[in-house]
Order: structure tokens, then C-alpha cells, then sequence
């Protein structure tokens, strides 16, 4: 009675989800390397529907607050190599950060923090969600990135671009504006941006041994460009 | 009580009434139930033992008409001592409200699905009401993301004035470990699940450790009663049913159990972490239930957490929680019937008037009950249909 049948390009969270997990990774799990990626930030900016995005390639219309931890998953190839990218999608109530996402950070790739523009608030948590990222990672090169979503909500901006921008780069981050809610926003090229990041990072290797040859399409160290 | 054996394919027994019966015999089983639940709902004092063991035992309360009576006898709360109606005040100012809107907005999977967003929206309101009247009538208690679908689902049972009740109930008693400053007295409560798994497989018990998976698959299961992850919402009452006559650790030992009866799903698949998170959170839709809540009370009274407090991890730890469930038992169990109730409630012709403060309470009582009825009969009108409810409507 409760999960929605799929209609066009909106489906029920619950029944796609579903299906991504059966569909995604069609090669077998030891074959792929497999990413981790960490997605934190504010309750309702919208990480659920990032994930979800960039998992099922759908926008999800009605997604409820996570409770610990959602995961998703979805396998890609990167210039012919197999790689599975798992998203940690967390709650954003601080008590659950405080004492529960934690456990989260074992052994994570990649961290991507979410702001929602039309938010100020959101905008203004980054520093102590950085900081406590900065007290659960082992090491420093985790790669990150900044994500300000909802940038189809034009009218009720509250966080301007350039202010977003200057944060991110006092942290090394990349910055990205985006909406998981049109399917012109770029969410799949963000998060394969950070998976050719990760291909490329040497510390990265789990199930097969290192590989120094592989070329980068798009840059592994300086800032990427803002899409929006 | 009771309690199939398990047995059969992939998890044991099937749930249903005892084996082999007909259409027929279902039914007058069903029947008989429901009266030996009336019985017990009219002696006085009320036989909350019987209450309990029909909460527990197959089939649990069999429907919303019974759930609306049994459900507040099990937290001892009265019909006629409801909160009153909420104020356009009791959203000012709290440290949650912002948090507590943003959800309930967001639940609207937890309503019947065509319901039409006029009707859902009263509903939300009253929702948002309920939870903030219990946050500010108890400054101590924390809300969390994830107690408005244990609202909810108290909201479309009971309706809101005995929903606020019992939600109010709940908090200071089985919810409370969750509404501290912190989740570290959560993180506590789910540290049993382990070494519940560990007395009844060592081999799942060591598979799960290797694999790093933790027990945060089970938060969402433990700190909303299922009501989060479970898409059927006869399977999500069923489980309440359980829970509101059970320990405050009962929905860790569900956890455990189910765990148990996926054993072989989960010793099959991977040993890592993502793996194993990934098949325990994702629960079949065609999970018995029956049987799990048969085999859940089973393991409790097998592997009471008496026994597992001697484990250095368990030890030092009080549970709040824990420590009043006795005082919750012990209270409820001298409470008297609801028409006892009524009738010394209302002036008898010719007597002295009453007190106009207790005249108000019942005022009170019949917009609750009134309003409760409307929100029920709103909400469940398709459970209720499969459950039969001309015989048991019969019956109250």
C-alpha cells in the first residue's frame, strides 16, 4: 500500500531501488574495484536523491529522511576497467553523526559534502562536517568535493555561487552546483569525475595491483569547473 | 500462547492458523480470539496478562477495531486521561520543531497510498502536534529522525489524542533510551544484538564479525519498530503488537532472529561489510512474519538479557529504558475497564455535579475517541475488510 509504481521518469524509492541493486553490477563483485564514497550533510539538501540519482538515473518524488545509513551501488567502466562505486548515503540529524556515521569512515575513498543553495544554514555546517570529517579519516588525500544542490530552485537562491566557490577553494575542494531533480545537471558527471579521481590515485587499490599507466580524461588535482 | 513450529522451505512454518484448518475453522479461531480479548478488556480489573499473550501469540490483535482498545491498555494509558487539544503554541519555540516538520513532511510513504493530500495533510498536522505536545511536555527527551514513524503508525491506529498518549507513554518508557542527548545509549541497546546472534550460531556470529558489517543495518529496524523499512503495513502493526507488550529490547532480539533465519542467505554471499549490510537491510518482502515473532519470543525466553548482561560490553551500561519497563508492568496491571471508567465518570442523575475539571476530561475523551474512530476508520478501511470485521464488530 505504500511504495508507488513506477511512472515515466519518477519512481517510488523503494521498487527502483530494487532494481538498481539487481541490475547494477552485471560483473562479478571480485573482478571490479570497488570505490567508497561517503556522502554527508544537513538534513533535506538532498543526498538520498543524489545517490539515487546517480544509482538509478531517476529523480526519486518522495524520499524520506534516512535513518543511519542507505547504501547504494552501481558499477561503471573507466576506460575499459570495471569499477564498482559504492555510495554511503547517512542521515543528516547530528545526533546520528555524532555517534553512529562513524562507522562509516572505515576504510572511505572518497568524501562528498552536500549544501542545498536555497539553504544558508546547510552552507553554514560545512565547516564542523569538515572538521569532523578530518577527525574520523586515517589519511589527508582522501579525495573531496563540495556539492550545492537544488540549483533548479533559481529563485530562492540563498547561497551565491562565488561565496560557495571561495569556500571551496580554501579547502582544496572541487565545487559543483547541481540538481538531482533535472536530468540535465550533471550529477552522473560528477560522481564519474571523482571515479576517474580515484582511478587514478595510487593508495587506492584494493582487489588488483597497482596500475601506473592509466591517462586521466579530466583533471586529478586542480579544481574542476563549475556546471551551472 | 499459541506458537507454530517452524518447519518448511526457506524460513520454516508459513504464518496462518493452526495447520491443516479451513476456511472455517480459520475464522471461528479468529473468533474465539477476539472474545477471549473482550473478556479480558472487560474484567476489572482488566486481565493485561491475557492482553499481553494475545499481543504476543499468533495473529496478534487481528484488527485496527482491536488494536484501538488493546494498544493503550498495554502502556497503561486512559481513555479519560487524554492530553488536551493541542494549541497553535505548542510549535513555538522548540529546539526540534524545524527537524520534526522536515520529516514529517517527508512521510508520506507511511500513509495509505491514495489517500488524497487534503486528508494526508490533517494527518501530518496532527502528527507534527502529537510530536511536539510529548517533546514539550518533557524537556529531558530528544527527538530523533525516525520516531515520527513510530507516531505515525500510532497516529492511523488510535487517532491522535490517544496516539499523543501513547506516543507520551512510550517515550518515557521503551522509546527513552533512543531520545537521550546522545545515541550512545542506543548504540548500547544494540550492542545485544551480537551476542544474541553468537548463542544461537557461533558460525554466523564469527562470519558477521569478519565482515566488519557492524550493527548499524539494524538502527533504523530498532529505533522505529520495523515501521521505517517495511512497505506492508499489516506486517508493520503486527510487529507493534509484539513490541508494545514486550521488553524494550524485544526489536533487538527481532533483529537477531531475523538475522538467524537468513543465516544460510547471508553465509552464502560475501564476507565483507558493503555485502552483508546490503542483504540484511534489504528484507524480503515475503519474510514470514508470523513466524518470526513466534520464534523472536522463543529466543527471549531462552537468551534473556539476564543471561547476556554478564558480557564485559553489556555490563556496565544502565539502560533507562530497561530499568522502568518493570515499573510500566507492574502499574498497568491494576487498570480498570474502559466502561468502569465511563460510568464513574458520568454524573448520575440526581447526584452531586462533578468536579468541572473532570467534567472537561470527558468532554475530552469523546473528541479523542470521536476523532481516533475518524482517523482509523480513514486509514485502515482496507486491513479492516481483510480481517473480517463484521464478526468482530459484532462483538464491541
Amino acid at each position: 500500500m505504500m511504495s508507488a509504481g513506477p511512472s515515466g521518469d519518477e519512481v517510488g524509492l523503494e521498487s527502483s531501488l530494487e532494481a538498481s541493486i539487481t541490475s547494477t553490477c552485471s560483473f562479478g563483485p571480485s573482478r571490479a574495484r570497488i570505490f567508497k564514497i561517503i556522502v554527508i550533510g544537513d538534513s533535506n539538501v538532498g543526498k538520498t536523491c543524489l545517490t539515487y540519482r546517480f544509482c538509478t538515473s531517476c529523480f526519486p518524488e518522495r524520499t524520506e529522511a534516512t535513518i543511519g545509513v542507505d547504501f547504494r551501488e552501481r558499477c561503471v567502466e573507466i576506460d575499459g576497467e570495471k569499477i564498482k562505486i559504492q555510495l554511503w548515503d547517512t542521515a543528516g540529524q547530528e545526533r546520528f553523526r555524532k555517534s553512529m556515521v562513524q562507522h562509516y569512515y572505515r576504510n572511505v575513498h572518497a568524501v562528498v559534502f552536500v549544501y542545498d543553495i536555497t539553504n544558508m544554514a546547510s552552507f553554514q555546517s560545512l565547516p564542523s562536517w569538515i572538521e569532523e570529517c578530518k577527525q574520523h579519516l586515517l589519511s589527508n588525500d582522501v579525495p573531496r568535493i563540495l556539492v550545492g544542490n537544488k540549483c533548479d530552485l533559481r529563485d530562492s537562491i540563498q547561497v551565491p555561487t562565488d561565496l560557495a566557490q571561495k569556500f571551496a577553494d580554501s579547502h582544496s575542494m572541487p565545487m559543483f552546483e547541481t540538481s538531482a531533480k533535472n536530468t540535465t545537471d550533471h550529477v552522473e558527471a560528477i560522481f564519474m569525475t571523482l571515479a576517474h579521481k580515484l582511478k587514478s590515485h595510487k593508495s587506492l587499490i584494493l582487489s588488483q595491483p597497482p596500475e601506473n599507466t592509466v591517462q586521466l580524461n579530466s583533471g586529478a588535482k586542480t579544481t574542476f569547473p563549475c556546471w551551472c | 500462547m499459541r506458537c507454530p513450529r517452524g518447519r518448511g522451505a526457506q524460513w520454516g512454518n508459513a504464518q496462518g492458523p493452526p495447520k491443516g484448518t479451513t476456511g472455517g475453522r480459520a475464522m471461528s479461531w479468529r473468533k474465539q480470539k477476539a472474545l477471549q480479548i473482550h473478556q479480558a478488556l472487560t474484567s476489572d480489573p482488566i486481565d493485561i496478562d491475557a492482553l499481553r499473550n494475545a499481543a504476543v501469540s499468533e495473529g496478534g490483535l487481528l484488527s485496527q477495531e482491536i488494536r484501538r482498545k488493546v494498544w493503550p491498555k498495554l502502556l497503561n494509558v486512559s481513555v479519560l486521561s487524554l492530553p488536551p487539544k493541542p494549541g497553535p503554541s505548542i510549535r513555538c519555540n522548540h529546539r526540534d520543531f524545524n527537524q520534526v516538520e522536515m520529516d514529517v513532511r517527508r512521510s508520506l510513504r507511511r500513509f495509505p497510498a491514495g489517500m488524497p493530500d487534503a486528508e494526508r495533510s490533517v494527518l501530518q498536522e496532527q502528527l507534527t502536534d502529537m510530536i511536539l505536545y510529548v517533546l514539550q511536555s518533557h524537556p529531558e527527551l530528544n527527538y530523533y529522525q525516525g520516531y515520527h514513524d513510530i507516531a505515525v503508525t500510532l497516529l492511523l491506529t488510535v487517532g491522535p489524542r490517544l496516539g499523543t498518549a501513547m506516543l507520551s507513554s512510550l517515550s518515557t518508557h521503551h522509546l527513552r533510551d533512543f531520545m537521550e542527548r546522545t545515541m550512545d545509549p542506543t548504540k548500547h541497546m544494540l550492542n545485544y544484538l551480537m551476542p544474541v546472534i553468537r548463542c544461537e550460531s557461533v558460525q554466523l556470529h564469527d562470519f558477521m564479525l569478519r565482515s566488519e558489517v557492524g550493527y548499524i543495518f539494524a538502527l533504523s529496524w530498532l529505533i522505529t519498530w520495523y515501521g521505517h523499512v517495511l512497505s506492508n503495513y499489516h506486517q508493520v502493526l503486527r510487529l507493534y503488537d509484539f513490541f508494545l507488550a514486550s521488553h524494550p529490547l524485544m526489536p533487538v532480539y527481532c533483529a537477531a532472529q531475523m538475522v538467524l533465519m537468513r543465516e544460510q542467505e547471508v553465509l552464502r554471499g560475501d564476507c565483507d561489510m558493503p555485502s552483508v549490510h546490503q542483504l540484511l537491510s534489504n528484507i524480503p518482502k515475503d519474510f514470514p512474519f508470523e513466524t518470526l515473532v513466534c520464534r523472536t519470543h522463543g529466543l527471549f525466553q531462552r537468551r534473556p538479557p539476564a543471561q547476556l548482561v554478564t558480557q564485559a560490553s553489556l555490563h556496565k551500561y544502565k539502560s533507562v529504558s530497561i530499568a522502568s519497563f518493570h515499573s510500566l508492568l507492574h502499574s498497568s496491571s491494576s487498570q480498570r475497564p474502559d466502561f468502569v471508567l465511563r460510568r464513574q465518570a458520568d454524573p448520575e442523575p440526581g447526584a452531586l455535579a462533578p468536579p468541572r475539571s473532570q467534567n472537561r476530561l470527558v468532554k475530552l475523551a469523546v473528541w479523542g475517541l470521536s476523532a481516533s474512530l475518524g482517523a482509523a476508520a480513514l486509514a485502515v478501511t482496507q486491513s479492516a475488510l481483510e480481517w473480517g470485521p463484521e464478526i468482530l464488530l459484532g462483538l464491541f
